[in-house]
């Protein structure tokens, strides 16, 4: 189960890779960032359901806010220089 | 029992978010790779707390995945608008069924 959900994941973020370098705009690029740091979220928690350490859980928190505090900037940015 | 619903819950979201990449592949238009980014993925996220959640069975955890679903189900809406307003105020558009709100902007309809 665990090593199929990772592997789902890993699917996941061979897809959001693939638009990330094919863009053709700023704002796919910044959905293809937001949706690779969604996979890293998954990921560790994934993980810390696999091997029952909280560990992870801290970071998991920190990446979330990271993504929205990015995907913030990054509009701003958009709606300043062009897409 | 618990621990193969656990399962069951992480495949799921993981599931999802991987419908998310696919969708953000194969989707033509920027709104729809938007739209498929934003939506699948909260589900996904939700159902993969839970299943973290079943899975370790700590107050720890719990709090955690209930402050990150919390924080999903909040910010990625916020950030997807962000986002969209942005694009559409910077992009050239071609709508199928018309731009409803240019139409409605130049009636001065309140949003």
């Amino acid at each position: 189960m665990i090593t199929m959900a990772f592997a789902l994941l890993a699917l996941a973020g061979i897809c959001f890779m693939i638009r990330l370098f094919i863009g053709p705009t700023v704002a796919d690029r910044v959905i293809a960032l937001d949706g690779l740091l969604m996979v890293i979220t998954c990921g560790i928690l994934v993980e810390v359901a696999s091997d029952d350490s909280v560990a992870g859980l801290d970071t998991v928190l920190v990446v979330a806010l990271v993504a929205f505090v990015g995907t913030g900037v990054l509009a701003r940015y958009v709606e300043r220089r062009g897409a | 029992m618990t621990d193969t619903i656990a399962g069951v819950l992480l495949v799921f979201g993981s599931a999802l978010i991987l419908l998310a990449g696919i969708g953000v592949v194969r989707f033509r238009s920027i709104y729809a790779r938007m739209h498929s980014a934003a939506k699948a993925p909260t589900l996904g996220i939700l159902a993969i707390a839970i299943g973290v959640s079943l899975s370790v069975r700590s107050v720890e955890a719990l709090v955690t995945a209930l402050l990150v679903v919390v924080l999903q189900l909040v910010t990625g809406p916020v950030g997807t608008h962000l986002l969209g307003r942005s694009v559409y105020r910077q992009l050239e558009h071609d709508f199928d069924a018309g731009d409803e709100l240019a139409a409605d902007e130049a009636r001065d309809v309140d949003h």
